[in-house]
């Protein structure tokens, strides 16, 4: 059960993103409850491809170290293709989150698959339509879940460093 | 909050347009709000202000209602209910001390969050808020004393025309309009804004709605004759031009 409440900081590009998430580790954070969502690449010159090996999900592409890397430290793989986004990779508990609302149907009206798992999570419409063109525009989100003090800790560790916007989520 | 969020020009604007911030310099605004940080809060999110009284918010969308309840008899009053650009707890900014106040959120709701020593500093550096802040205290100390001077001297009906019309704009001139803020509350949200229960205040409403003054469904109302309501309140807190 992914708790209803997040820390949901955007990166431009996922040197940014890691480090954050490297940072979060060191002080503590427990990696299960971090997630990142991004685009994946589909131009030509940069084709990808998934594949399992044993018990791990690996990324063949212009970003397979970013995401392998990820893989490595987060719970949960998924690559998504979204009506409007496109390809969308995620690491994390909330690949979880959105294979649930897939699983059981639950559509919210107007709400990508993305959207709807997001959603779920306690984040509401407006900001979710600001995420979901932040992933557009080859952005990255990070998600730290938690209950309130881990989300305001969060906020205080990542507000310092490269986000372009870091907001708290509570439910 | 970065200036570089997509959210950061949303909230300069919003502010710009409250009553409380407008007219302050884009500079001042953008100040306070770099200092800040943003949240939402999911709807019905409720808290004591003993969890809240450290950190200085500013609404930027949905609404709060900050209530006293008696939890012997269940019974609760709405002191304040708050909209976009109205901060909380302002009463804990000025004396620096928690208050017996329940926080509830009517809507999700989108907010810029600083401690209370933050936005200290920040009135500190900007003396020309002062100009705005005491007329809303002034407004805010006023409406406490209407609340209170409402409900030891006025009847049901009274106080609920009076709620009604301190939510209608005070200048309009037409008959049928909406109040801001309250027209999709509860009748049980809007009896606890004027002291009274869900049953009484239901049926003034009907009572009204057939006398052709409001129409009130299911989270939905309207003043179909604005000047009938003015007498229906005494006319003393509105004034509709003949």
């Amino acid at each position: 059960m992914v708790e209803e409440n997040s820390c949901v900081a955007v990166y431009d590009n996922h040197l940014q993103a890691e480090e954050a998430v490297r940072r979060l580790l060191a002080k503590g954070f427990d990696a299960g409850k971090l997630s990142i969502v991004g685009k994946g690449y589909q131009r030509e010159e940069h084709p990808i491809g998934f594949y399992n090996t044993g018990d791990r999900m690996k990324f063949w592409g212009a970003q397979g170290a970013f995401w392998g890397g990820l893989w490595g430290m987060l719970l949960g793989a998924a690559f998504f293709w979204v009506p409007g986004l496109g390809t969308v990779v995620i690491a994390g508990p909330l690949v979880s989150v959105l294979v649930t609302a897939l699983e059981g149907a639950a559509v919210v009206g107007g709400l990508s698959a993305l959207g709807a798992a997001l959603y779920s999570i306690g984040i509401p419409r407006d900001s979710i339509v600001r995420y979901e063109t932040a992933i557009k525009s080859d952005h990255y989100l990070l998600i730290v879940h938690g209950d309130q003090g881990e989300v305001e800790r969060a906020h205080d560790v990542l507000a310092g460093g490269d986000a372009r916007d870091v907001t708290i989520h509570l439910s | 909050m970065n200036p570089q969020s997509a959210f950061f020009s949303e909230s300069i604007r919003c502010l710009k347009q409250s009553a409380l911030f407008s007219g302050l310099a884009t500079s001042s605004i953008e100040d306070i709000v770099t200092r800040c940080r943003r949240e939402t809060w999911k709807r019905r999110r409720q808290l004591p202000m003993e969890e809240t009284w450290r950190r200085f918010h500013i609404l930027l969308s949905g609404r709060v209602r900050l209530s006293r309840g008696n939890a012997e008899n269940g019974r609760m009053i709405t002191l304040f209910l708050l909209g976009p650009g109205e901060p909380f707890c302002i009463f804990s900014l000025l004396d620096g001390k928690p208050h017996d106040v329940m926080l509830e959120t009517l809507d999700d709701v989108t907010l810029l969050s600083l401690p209370m020593d933050e936005a200290r500093q920040w009135l500190d550096e900007h003396p020309e808020f002062n100009r705005k802040l005491l007329p809303y205290l002034g407004e805010q100390m006023c409406s406490l004393a209407g609340l209170a001077s409402d409900l030891a001297l006025h009847d049901t009906e009274t106080r609920l025309a009076r709620l009604i019309l301190r939510h209608v704009d005070s200048a309009t001139t037409e008959q049928h309009v909406t109040p801001r803020l309250i027209n999709d509350l509860s009748h049980e949200s809007l009896a606890e804004m004027i002291g009274s229960v869900r049953v009484v205040v239901n049926r003034q409403l009907q009572h009204w709605k057939q006398e052709g003054i409001v129409d009130a469904h299911r989270g939905h109302l309207e003043v179909e004759a604005l000047q009938e309501l003015v007498r229906r309140a005494e006319e003393l807190p509105h004034k509709v031009p003949a």
